[in-house]
């Protein structure tokens, strides 16, 4: 075991900034917040999934008292356009899903918009409507767009790709790769119940327009940058500033928030008022982005030893109506499907995006690499149990090493220089599990008591976009009037608090760095104008990204202050170290001075320290679980998981803890038991836009939950801790993990998302009459 | 299809609002008192400019005149547990009760926990903290008055307990582990007490 560096914050736990804040009701979301003048902005919808307008009449609603603006598809520019590239106006007289907008409204009161709606006379041409991707790609389907011939949306994501696009691997020949394999599986796998990761709060933005292309806006992102980025392609050129408060959860899917900040923002335009447009839970559930669909149609290939060799096949994505950045979601599934198979030579591997009538897909946790997981996680199982392999030992070979070469979501070849114990932290899990024990063979029940059956299953992930974006962070030592003789330390970063605690670990490594109080240091509130770039905490690059443009910057004003106090002591800076706000002389350390005195009084002073993007740094996680099936009721328990990762060097043990607990939420796990939304095919109109109709997991049915965390010290973290970040993946292959899990508890493979009771039933019916037969054919 | 799929609230619920409204006016009576946090506020009820309409939520009565805006609205139709205060000892969803309905009745909002003179948090809120239990927060405050009701009912209760009591509260950050830990500490310590 390595020695651990002893540090007095890092890998400790440390309470959160705004903790007092949070259990007081204090902390501050965007559904709090007033400016003064505000109107509520609300939308009049469309209720069918694939319409023309021919005809809207929006005169008694602007008539109502307290309406200040009626915009329909006329009075709305067409060149602010939706979807990557931008292939639709965001309001048209061509609706393509139902939850489309049709009109908007902004009025003195929640109600008054209501009434304006209900006034609104719309009639429609109803087309005929495409709800599978399968089916949008196939001749003679209906056409959603026409920028979209036969609705296939063009590949590359040139924010992600500047070198060119990157949606299909081809390498060797394929031919020779099925010779070298000893097992074959190949079959169709569909993982496109499009599920929602459901924040708690829903998404929502206030906008104001400040006159010209200027427009400020504060929404429930969890990540300024992006929002600014997407909605400024939206808007034409808009420019904007964008401010946060606390964010109620996103799960990477309250990001770029079109969809809200477009509406507000050409309200705010025509009544110079700010406009709040804020989804109740009804219309996040039936109209904010989902997961995307995923089917794959694959011929995977295994050698004698169990190590992935050959991969031929197709990825046909689910895109709904539209979305911003699905091909970029390609580009990160396709790498992290090359991290879990990272032995294998020959791929044949294509990817097809598909417009459908169906609410739009958007950025969710796990970003493409987790849909695509949950579909070739169970083509990998068939072909481990087709070669009798301990999943375990399996994956322990597949999974990526430091000297591997993979292409990453940028097309570029980049080569693993991540954490060498990533096959210990599957060992360590295994063993924390009792998987030696439970394992029983595939297709074999780990227990049978009566009608009840329990099994074990285990998948593995992991992302090198832990790495991506370039961020910047100043460090600012400033002073603090509260004390004649103190300084405060000022952390300027734009990171929006959604969760995951990361605004207290970058103040934590500052504080680190220059030994200080954590009470001395603050961060700065998220706001893209007032502070340097950052893209948020998506992809869990939080602790790399911010961690080292913050660790950069604050080693950069550390050392501006032994430069000032070597001039002042006489010393040479190398001889000087420093300790809640002096430098002292670290031979006799009494012999100190305070940092205030050592610059102009009142002045700052400040470090500078930048990330670079790069993906060679993937994390992992392992999710191992055991389920119970009744055989009678086809009803599944997950009874028991352990989720291992190797996180380099743990920056605060109990955040990170629940962010491996949460990979059980998030429209994660329980795909594969009971999420999934349901569209009501004949009308397109999902059925699940309530949190009754759609099933998620309460409080009193969570099962026992262990982690496994190495601290390997993965020097090309680059955030001077060593630690990555491992958050968005921790459960994203927890899926195919029950799965394979229920398959074993059986005796027979499930192999549909959700394995609700009735898909389970099937299952046991398939392999009762499968025995039936063979005891009749034994006759 | 507008803002909500289901039966608007609003519309579901002015039948039962309007006959409230018009039982008060038989009785003579145009105010309604609540006491909230150990203060009373008296609200005009009617459906003029600046009066509680007989259809207002608690919810909104909390969050938009008492600017009380600690516990959220999030679904809307009492299935999140987000906005849940204590009214006479149980734990409510807010955005299911009516204002007018809440006449005379004792409420305390996450706000109301803390001690108003010294400002010690109360048990709950301090076991929040010291067991990590929470993650975005906002479903957090109703979390927190859902333990509250059920430890002031039942100081003994148990793990499981606890989980039941708060199956009507959504967290999708997955807290759940902490926070049942927290509640039970609670549980625990005043059993010693």
């Amino acid at each position: 075991m390595p020695a651990y560096p002893e540090y007095r914050y890092i890998g400790k736990n440390t309470q959160r900034m705004d903790a007092v804040d949070i259990v007081t009701g204090k902390t501050t979301f965007l559904d709090d917040f007033r400016l003064p003048k505000m109107l509520c902005g609300k939308a009049l919808r469309s209720p069918h999934a694939h319409a023309m307008i021919k005809r809207i009449d929006a005169g008694a609603a602007k008539m109502v008292k307290g309406v200040h603006a009626v915009l329909t598809y006329k009075e709305v520019p067409q060149s602010w356009r939706v979807g990557w590239p931008l292939y639709r106006p965001f309001m048209d007289a061509k609706l393509a899903y139902v939850g489309d907008i049709v009109a908007l409204v902004a009025a003195d009161t929640e109600e008054i918009a209501d009434e304006a709606i209900d006034l609104i006379e719309v009639e429609y041409e109803v087309l005929q409507p495409v709800f599978t991707a399968l089916e949008s790609l196939a001749p003679g389907a209906p056409q959603v767009y026409e920028t979209l011939p036969g609705n296939a949306v063009p590949p590359g994501y040139p924010p992600f790709q500047p070198h060119g696009a990157f949606w299909q691997i081809k390498r060797g020949d394929i031919k020779e790769g099925f010779e070298k394999a000893a097992y074959i599986a190949e079959d169709t796998i569909h993982f496109n119940k499009m599920c929602p990761p459901l924040s708690p709060e829903p998404p929502g933005a206030i906008v104001r327009w400040d006159g010209g292309n200027n427009y400020t806006v504060w929404a429930t992102t969890q990540s300024n940058y992006i929002l600014k980025v997407l909605n400024s392609a939206s808007m034409l050129d808009a420019n904007l500033r964008i401010m946060t408060f606390n964010t109620g959860g996103s799960y990477g899917n309250k990001q770029a928030l079109v969809g809200d900040v477009v509406p507000a923002a050409l309200l705010s335009r025509v009544t110079n008022r700010p406009v709040k447009f804020f989804l109740s839970k009804t219309l996040q559930l039936g109209t904010h982005e989902t997961r995307l669909g995923a089917t794959i149609q694959a011929k995977i290939g295994m050698d004698k030893d169990g190590r992935v060799c050959v991969v031929q096949g197709a990825w046909l994505l689910d895109s709904g109506a539209y979305s911003d950045s699905i091909q970029g979601q390609v580009g990160v599934g396709l790498g992290e499907m090359q991290l879990v198979t990272s032995k294998c030579k020959y791929w044949d591997f294509d990817t097809n995006i598909a417009i459908t009538n169906k609410i739009p897909a958007g950025i969710v946790r796990g970003y493409g690499g987790q849909e695509l997981n949950s579909c070739l996680g169970l083509l990998i199982a068939r072909a481990m149990k087709a070669g009798n392999f301990d999943p375990i030992e399996c994956y322990k070979k597949n999974y990526v090493q430091p000297g591997d070469r993979y292409q990453w979501r940028d097309g570029l070849w980049w080569e693993c220089k991540g954490s060498h114990d990533y096959p210990q932290a599957m060992e360590e899990s295994a063993r924390k599990f009792g998987w030696k024990d439970k394992w029983k063979g595939w297709g074999v029940p780990t227990s049978v008591n009566g009608r009840k059956v329990t099994g074990v299953g285990a998948g593995i992930i992991g992302n090198a976009d832990v790495g991506e974006d370039n961020t910047e962070a100043y460090v600012k030592i400033v002073p603090d009037l509260g004390r004649s003789d103190g300084s405060k330390v000022v952390v300027q970063v734009d990171i929006t608090e959604s969760g995951m605690g990361q605004r207290t670990n970058v103040a934590k490594m500052a504080a680190e760095i220059l030994d200080v109080d954590m009470s001395l240091v603050q961060v700065t509130d998220p706001d893209t104008l007032s502070n340097p770039t950052g893209f948020g905490l998506c992809g869990s690059r939080g602790t790399i990204c911010y961690g080292e443009a913050v660790t950069k910057a604050t080693l950069d004003v550390k050392s501006k202050l032994l430069e000032m106090a070597s001039r002042k002591l006489n010393l040479p800076a190398e001889e000087l170290d420093t300790r809640e706000g002096y430098v002292y002389v670290k031979a006799d350390p009494e012999k100190r001075v305070n940092w205030k005195g050592l610059w102009e009084p009142d002045l700052t002073i400040m470090g500078y320290g930048k990330h670079i993007e790069q993906f060679s740094t993937p994390n992992f996680c392992i999710f191992i679980v055991e389920v119970e099936v009744d055989l009678d009721t086809g009803l599944t328990k997950i009874l028991k998981i352990v989720s291992g990762t190797d996180a380099g060097q743990i920056i605060d043990p109990k955040t990170l803890e629940m962010q491996m607990q949460g990979g059980i939420g998030a429209a994660c796990v329980d795909t594969a038991l009971y999420e999934e939304h349901i569209v009501d095919l004949p009308t397109g109109r999902l059925m699940t836009t309530n949190l009754i109709d759609y099933k998620w997991r309460p409080f009193n049915e969570f099962p026992a939950f262990d982690t496994v965390v190495l601290q390997s010290q993965i020097k090309n973290a680059s955030n001077h801790f060593n630690a990555v970040g491992v958050g968005e993946i921790s459960g994203a292959a927890g899926a195919s993990a029950v799965l394979m899990a229920i398959s074993n508890a059986i005796g027979e493979e499930v192999a549909e998302y959700p394995a609700t009771p009735d898909v389970v039933l099937k299952a046991i019916a398939k392999k009762s009459a499968a025995v039936a037969t063979a005891k009749k054919g034994g006759c | 299809m507008r803002d909500r799929t289901t039966i608007p609230l609003e519309k579901l619920t002015t039948s039962i609002s309007v006959n409230l409204a018009e039982d008060m006016q038989e009785q003579g009576k145009e105010f309604i008192t609540l006491k909230i946090n150990g203060q009373e506020y008296e609200f005009s009820v009617g459906s003029r400019l600046g009066q509680v309409a007989p259809c207002e939520t608690l919810s909104r009565t909390l969050r938009d005149r008492l600017n009380l805006t600690g516990s959220k609205e999030s679904c809307g139709q009492g299935a999140c547990g987000c906005c849940t205060v204590i009214m006479d000892g149980d734990a409510v969803t807010s955005c299911m009760l009516l204002t007018v309905e809440c006449a005379g009745k004792e409420i305390t909002t996450i706000e109301g926990l803390r001690d108003p003179v010294t400002g010690k948090l109360s048990d709950i809120q301090q076991a929040f903290i010291d067991y990590y239990a929470f993650q975005c927060g906002y479903c957090t405050p109703g979390i927190i008055m859902t333990s509250k009701a059920l430890l002031d009912k039942n100081p003994n209760s148990s793990k499981e307990e606890i989980a039941e009591a708060l199956a009507g509260n959504y967290c999708r950050c997955i807290s759940q582990y902490h926070v049942i830990d927290a509640v039970k500490h609670v549980a625990e310590a005043q059993r010693g007490n």
